[in-house]
């Protein structure tokens, strides 16, 4: 974002030697210690965002601003730059397949937030897990931050020139021994410079490597439809959807539209409410969500969807060993009864004939150009690494160029990818961090962050998108593009110039490209086209002896990339919440009949390969199954990843689901941190379920499973709100839709980001100290008839052998501060530090809390988290107990704590410098970092709110409108809300009778959480209703509704003021 | 002559119903006072210092470093977490309080119900009364998470116009404790002047006639003074005797006033005052079963004095038993699920179970005992006693905090407690503070109220054949 340039004086226009002297030692602060070793900090280094004005021109002495026009967002201040006020920028982040269109805010030169682009048509303003959590990778102090040649440092100049250089000598031979590894991309750019590199060298050769294969969707489509195109799946358009261990809401690439697709076919209120099969082994979100799960082993799916292809087109059909026939037949009855209106879909990581079925099915059931639509799309460059292997071991590779990635540490194990890449005389390599593949490179070049480069992209439907920066290189660094142009040879090495030309349209168009952040095109004609159902090789049932595992991807880390991403390793999993390790899944009997109990490690043989791993008994897996999640058990990650979890890369071979390991006991054990331990509701109405024909015969029947409330008496003390109300001007009010809510956990991330939330390491967990403002819980539901009294008795850590297990229905819910009317933590605060305001915020005052804990001991809800280690100021490595370094005696950078304190109580730390620096500067200046000592809890965003209300107060003058609504667009968003593919959260003032959260909080399914604590929450809970066919063996009635019963639950009448 | 006798003795109540002397001193009043001041004036004996010196290492040493290693680095040194944010520093915070009761309860309760026996006994436990409460009240001044705002807690006018609330149980808590400390302290501290005042006059140093002198006030035993100090110190007895029922009753609503089952009891007033008084009781045991031993205060200390002591700690373990039931009672008539949930869990739950039972087991079960005579008179079974008394009321402390916090209402943040060695030494902490300040007090100060031993001997009984002034011995 450069302003209008003026000059200061006419010797800096003549930029007179003089006159930089000046400037250098007058004007900007710090300016001189740049070029001064000793002195020059590293924070002033990478602060200079902060303090360089635009306009100015300073770039050699550190701007962060770039220096290219960037378009700014509309909510830009329109008279210049503002400081303290907020500018946004829409930009993207590329995925494997496709890319997500963000708007993100950036204060001052540093990006902060990361929302969703809600202009794009295809997207609803929603993000992924990944794209909230990858802002912190731009401030990771462990980043690659240098050039660096046989691992030492050399200037960027002289790594230039090498690239040059090596451009030269293969310009001279053809490009004879070049070869290319690269992670999959949809950036039109890198595709032009691919083909100018192709043209000039044209026996160079590229790959294209990831470990997680999202490509499969495609390759199958193409295949089967024997034209190149890319499916898109419409869920929104379906009735009825068949998972083929298909983890579409998870794990699979853009799980954020499927969200909001599902989601939106998903009303109970209206006619249709889609219903949901799921064939699957592991136990995943989807699975959760689904109406009916069918529990299989994963080598089996392929039978059970040639069962159901072949049910459909009235073949004979045979279904796998301990599968219920009739549950093939009805759900491929309910599939062919909405035909036209369905949709199969087949997991990435099962085997291509699995997705040839299903499309075959959406075929048959013509679901092609309904939920299923194919775009014509570019050919997959298909040659991997195996083909890589072979040019490496025949000694046929000069120079390997890495492109990203981390192959030393992703690609399968059996490879022994560290020494065959060594085989390649010169190896060139972009990387993010100094990781793994950083050991095996000749030469290093920093790679910049997606929020500092300039590039472009490809939505999965098709749409160009810009990635725009938003700061300049923290730490200098390339992008792809620019390492590529210079590899080529090119003289446009400049990546903005790179994108700019291959966008190769008007500037006008250019512009208003980079302000919507996407092009508005015409959607791409969808092809129609037919498949036929191939045969399926029958595949034998894994057993005690030939274990099946499933490599899947993590939801955290991804393939690894965000292992030094703190908020991902302390993200709790979706299913398991398990946070800081992965663990070999593994069901109850299996388990039982091995004698293993959780935490034991076991040493898992595939292929002869070996790796260990501890276990967990995962409730409704199937039998005889192992599910091994990808991107842990990094050995050179930095200061958060390294060491964290297995590598299951180790025994990995490319396929993600094998049969025939075996397992061994160990003796080790490993102790695995979960966020929730308890796993049952014990029939405590916290969630509350319906399925959709009875909720059609009783609307109320959720708001029915109401614990006794105690008669109301004359309150001792005449509750402050009742009179604050009234001078409230809104009434603020959330509602979670727990039929809408996934799971996902996006929320969680996102509220960490703008609030400011701390991570608190493993160890932490381990104590329950995790500061999480936002958590979802997860409970496990189970038949009633096969729970035990006994059960409840048990210990936690004895759950695990429980018979109710095996086959569970979850639930979620998303717990935040319920800003009770009567709030129990107010009353108890002896100091006044949390109160009421008079818009129904239950707020906090950090500044006068002394950190009793009462209020926290009185929130049934236990949603204040207490920070009891200055888990801002403390580095990881100081949260381990049970000696936690005191600042009285430890020392930082070689400086006493306490000294340092002295001199500056309000900036020491016992952080690292570099990491220190890092973190100030990704913290959200509208939210106060806590102190550690104080009680900290959701406040509604209450920043989002104040600077909506002061917008609407400047805004309204002196007509006096001052009260924000939601029909003229003024409510602000919560961070959770904002980030939730499943809109399944809506804030908003509930004294405005038609606001949606109003409407919302009307419908019958509106309950409140311990409404009979007499609490009367502002945050309530639409029910969840589930819609399964009850023509299915597996239909019951949601096993919570029978659990509330067997606990002595009643239903009650539904009485005025509840909830 | 013969006939008066014999009215005499028909005056003369049946042998069972006879009481004996207070004391069954026998020797003249000097005699008596060289007996009671003998510990403070003679040379220190060897037990003293076996005690003293870890004693004194765990205040000096292990409780300064604990809250410089607690203050400079968080609560979270602490086993302390989110679904129990209070863990053993409020458990032992409630214990100390429990302690205190004892000593004013003997002193100030049974003076204005004129029970004599009192008078043996009473000085100790005052002081036992003093130091514990002072470890309590460090507790909670150390616990919050920012200590150097503790002060916040305290009503003081500033120019921010920032007041406490005064709806919280713990505000209240900061009255009931501050004013406890003061009365117990200034009560016990009325008690010493005159003993004050008599070391000072037998003291053979200048130093020591300095310092007694100076805490003696000035006092010479007129009868005026004796005068203004009897009426002080009925005034003083009936304040203390009223605060014994507050402090722990409001104790009890720091916990009634929640919402959380296991606490949220109308019965938790009565509940930890009788929990307290309880406790003291059996801290008072423990105290001076060894003390008489090692100070030869047998004669002053007797039998019939821990007989009574232990017959009213029997009716204090009544009591809790009476409240277990009624608790356990109430939890099932409310019908609250997260009630019954509690309470089944404190005898057989997921993991504090063994604190039910200790708690039953030990705090109504266990003084049951006491019913049998030859139990009170086993000095040592009583020293075991008192001892276990002491643990079970430590457990039903953390059974009603840890236990009712670690499974609240929503499943999914139920957590366990663990305790951390900094938890440990910080309670070996405030345990040498209180057994350094008592045995500084056993040794420097009479541990015995000597003027009011003296009234109550049969010497000073002027109809009692050794009274008087013209009989006994020097």
């Amino acid at each position: 974002m450069t302003g209008r340039r003026y000059w200061r004086s006419l010797d800096e226009l003549s930029d007179t030697p003089e006159f930089k002297e000046w400037l250098h030692r007058e004007f900007p602060q710090g300016a001189s210690e740049f070029n001064d070793p000793v002195s020059r900090r590293h924070f002033v280094k990478i602060m200079s965002a902060s303090f360089a004005l635009a306009g100015l021109g300073l770039m050699a002495s550190g701007c962060r601003r770039p220096e290219e026009e960037l378009v700014p967002f509309s909510k830009a201040p329109e008279d210049g730059y503002n400081y303290g006020t907020p500018e946004y920028f829409a930009t993207a982040m590329p995925t494997r397949t496709g890319a997500i269109p963000l708007v993100v805010k950036s204060y001052d030169g540093r990006p902060i937030k990361i929302e969703g682009n809600a202009l794009y048509p295809g997207g609803n303003g929603s993000t992924d897990r990944y794209a909230q959590a990858s802002i912190l990778n731009l401030y990771d102090p462990d980043r690659a931050q240098r050039f660096t040649s046989g691992g030492k440092t050399v200037s960027r100049d002289e790594a230039l020139k090498a690239l040059d250089d090596l451009s030269k000598k293969f310009a001279a031979n053809q490009g004879d021994g070049l070869a290319f590894l690269a992670e999959s991309s949809t950036s039109p750019s890198r595709a032009r410079l691919q083909k100018i590199i192709r043209q000039k060298f044209p026996k160079s050769q590229w790959f294209i490597y990831d470990a997680i294969d999202s490509g499969i969707h495609q390759r199958a489509a193409t295949q089967a439809f024997g034209q190149p195109v890319r499916p898109i799946f419409h869920f929104d358009r379906a009735s009825v959807i068949l998972s083929l261990d298909c983890d579409f809401i998870g794990s699979e690439d853009g799980a954020h539209n499927h969200i909001a697709g599902f989601v939106k076919g998903r009303k109970p209120e209206s006619n249709r409410m889609n219903r949901l099969y799921a064939v699957e082994s592991l136990f995943t979100l989807t699975g959760l969500n689904a109406d009916h799960r069918l529990r299989v082993a994963a080598s089996l799916v392929g039978q059970v969807a040639a069962a159901i292809a072949a049910r459909i087109l009235n073949r004979p059909f045979t279904v796998p060993a301990g599968v219920d026939p009739k549950w093939i037949s009805i759900c491929a009855s309910d599939l062919v009864a909405n035909h036209k209106r369905t949709l199969v879909v087949a997991g990435q990581r099962q085997p291509m004939e699995v997705h040839l079925l299903a499309y075959a099915i959406n075929s048959a059931l013509g679901a092609i150009g309904g939920a299923v639509s194919l775009i014509p799309a570019p050919e997959m460059e298909s040659k991997t690494y195996g083909q890589l292997a072979k040019y490496l071991d025949a000694g046929a590779v000069d120079t390997l160029v890495v492109l990203g990635g981390n192959p030393v540490y992703s690609v399968p194990g059996q490879m022994g990818w560290a020494k065959l890449q060594r085989k390649a005389k010169t190896i060139v390599r972009l990387g993010y961090y100094e990781d793994e593949t950083f050991e095996i490179s000749d030469w290093q070049f920093p790679a910049v962050h997606y929020l500092e480069s300039w590039g472009d992209a490809v939505t999965s439907d098709g749409t160009l998108v810009p990635i725009q920066p938003l700061i300049q290189p923290l730490f200098g660094g390339l992008t792809e593009l620019e390492l590529l142009a210079r590899v080529a040879g090119e003289t446009q090495t400049n990546p903005y110039d790179i994108v700019r030309t291959t966008f190769a349209s008007s500037a006008e168009a250019w512009k208003q490209f980079l302000f919507n952040g996407f092009l508005a095109a015409p959607a791409a004609r969808p092809v129609n086209a037919v498949a036929s159902a191939p045969e399926v090789k029958s595949a034998s049932a894994p057993s005690a002896r030939s274990l099946e595992v499933i490599f899947c991807r993590d939801a955290k880390m991804d393939d690894g990339r965000y292992a030094n991403n703190g908020w991902m390793q302390e993200l709790p999993d979706p299913i398991t919440k398990m946070v800081w390790d992965n663990a070999v899944l593994i069901s109850r009997k299996t388990a039982r009949e091995f004698g293993l109990q959780n935490g034991e490690v076991v040493e898992i043989t595939l292929n002869g390969r070996k790796v260990r791993g501890p276990i967990w008994v995962q409730p409704g897996m199937a039998e005889y199954s192992l599910g091994l999640a990808l991107g842990y058990g990094r050995e050179r990650a930095g200061r958060i990843g390294t060491g964290v979890g297995f590598n299951a890369c180790k025994i990995f071979t490319g396929k993600h689901i094998e049969t025939g390991a075996t397992i061994r006991k160990t003796g080790e054990t490993h102790v695995l941190a979960c966020t929730q331990n308890h796993w049952s509701m014990e029939g405590r109405p916290a969630v509350r379920e319906s399925n959709l024909d009875e909720f059609r015969k009783n609307p109320e029947l959720a708001r029915e499973m109401h614990e006794k409330e105690p008669p109301v008496v004359a309150p001792l003390y005449p509750n402050p709100l009742d009179q604050a109300e009234k001078k409230g001007l809104q009434q603020w009010g959330l509602v979670v839709d727990l039929t809408a809510c996934v799971g996902c956990a996006t929320c969680v991330v996102a509220c960490q980001s703008e609030n400011n939330i701390p991570i608190v390491g493993k160890d932490q967990v381990l104590r329950s100290r995790e500061m999480h403002w936002m958590r979802i819980d997860r409970y496990y539901t189970a038949n009633p008839a096969r729970e035990t009294e006994a059960d409840s008795l048990l210990k936690d850590s004895e759950q695990q052998y429980e018979r109710w297990i095996d086959d569970v229905q979850a639930v979620n819910q998303p717990m935040l501060c319920q800003m009770c009317e009567a709030a129990p933590c107010e009353n108890v605060c002896p100091v006044n530090a949390t109160m009421h305001d008079q818009e129904g915020l239950n707020v906090m005052v950090y500044n006068r809390c002394i950190g009793t804990r009462y209020c926290s001991n009185n929130c049934p809800y236990k949603v204040r988290r207490f920070n009891y280690l200055d888990f801002n100021k403390r580095p990881l490595a100081d949260l381990k107990g049970p000696f936690y370094p005191t600042p009285l005696l430890h020392l930082t950078d070689g400086k006493w704590d306490l000294a340092s304190w002295w001199k500056n109580p309000n900036t020491s730390s016992m952080r690292p410098e570099d990491e220190w620096d890092l973190l100030k500067m990704s913290k959200n200046p509208e939210v106060t970092v806590r102190q550690r000592g104080v009680m900290e809890k959701c406040t509604y965003c209450i920043q989002r709110i104040q600077r909506a209300e002061i917008a609407q107060k400047v805004k309204a003058g002196p007509s006096g409108n001052v009260r924000l609504k939601e029909a003229e667009g003024t409510i602000p968003k919560t961070a959770c809300q904002q980030a939730c593919p499943a809109q399944a959260i809506a804030f908003g003032d509930i004294s405005d009778p038609d606001s949606t959260v109003s409407k919302w909080k009307g419908s019958s399914r509106n309950y409140a959480v311990l409404g009979d604590l007499l609490t009367k929450p502002r945050t309530t809970y639409l029910a969840r209703i589930r819609n399964p066919n009850p023509a299915m063996p597996d239909y019951h009635e949601p096993y919570s509704t029978g659990e509330y019963e067997k606990h002595g639950g009643e239903f009650h009448a539904v009485e005025k003021g509840n909830s | 002559m013969a006939e008066s006798v014999t009215q005499l003795e028909a005056l003369v109540p049946p042998r069972e119903l006879r009481r004996g002397p207070q004391t069954p001193y026998q020797r003249g009043l000097g005699g008596l006072t060289d007996h009671l001041t003998a510990m403070a004036e003679g040379k220190t004996p060897l037990w003293w210092w076996i005690l003293f010196i870890p004693a004194a290492f765990c205040a000096a040493v292990v409780l300064p470093s604990m809250l410089a290693y607690l203050i400079s680095t968080g609560v979270g040194v602490w086993g302390n977490n989110v679904p129990v944010a209070w863990g053993w520093d409020i458990i032992n915070f409630v214990w100390w309080v429990g302690v205190a009761h004892a000593g004013t309860l003997i002193s100030a309760m049974l003076f204005l119900t004129r029970q004599h026996w009192r008078t043996a006994i009473g000085r100790a436990a005052e002081a036992m009364t003093v130091f514990s409460v002072m470890c309590a009240g460090l507790y909670p001044a150390v616990h919050v998470g920012r200590v150097w705002f503790a002060w916040w807690l305290f009503p003081i006018p500033l120019t921010t116009g920032m007041w406490p609330q005064f709806r919280s149980p713990l505000m209240w808590d900061v009255f009931a404790v501050n004013t406890y400390l003061v009365v117990s302290s200034l009560f016990w501290y009325m008690g010493l002047i005159p003993d004050l005042a008599l070391l000072r006059d037998r003291a053979k140093t200048r130093v020591r006639k300095f310092t007694y002198g100076l805490f003696a006030l000035g006092w010479t035993g007129s009868a005026r003074q004796w005068h203004n100090y009897e009426k002080a110190y009925l005034v003083l007895s009936g304040l203390a005797t009223l605060l014994v029922f507050t402090v722990s009753s409001i104790v009890g609503m720091d916990f009634a006033t929640s919402q959380l089952a296991g606490w949220h009891e109308t019965i938790f007033p009565f509940y930890f005052v009788a929990g307290a008084v309880f406790c003291g009781f059996g801290m008072v045991l423990v105290l001076l079963i060894p003390l008489r031993k090692w100070c030869h205060l047998e004669d002053i200390i007797t039998p019939r004095h821990i007989d009574r002591v232990c017959k009213m700690t029997l009716m204090m373990g009544c009591i809790m038993g009476y409240i277990y039931v009624m608790e356990y009672f109430i939890a099932w008539y409310s019908g609250s699920p997260y009630d019954a949930w509690v309470f089944g869990h404190r005898l057989f739950g997921h993991y504090y179970w063994f604190g039910g039972w200790i708690m039953i087991g030990v705090n109504a079960l266990l003084p049951q005992l006491f019913w049998i005579k030859k139990v009170r008179q086993n000095l040592k079974l009583i020293f075991v006693i008192a001892v276990l008394i002491n643990i079970g009321m430590w457990f039903e402390r953390f059974t009603i905090i840890v236990g009712s916090l670690y499974q609240d209402f929503l499943p999914s943040s139920w957590h366990p407690f663990y305790p951390t060695w900094v938890d440990a030494c910080t309670f070996l902490g405030t345990l040498g503070v209180f057994f350094t300040m008592y045995l500084l007090f056993v040794r420097f100060l009479p541990m015995i109220a000597v003027s009011e031993v003296k009234a109550i001997t049969p010497q000073a009984d002027p109809h009692h054949p050794l009274g008087g002034a013209k009989g006994g011995q020097p």
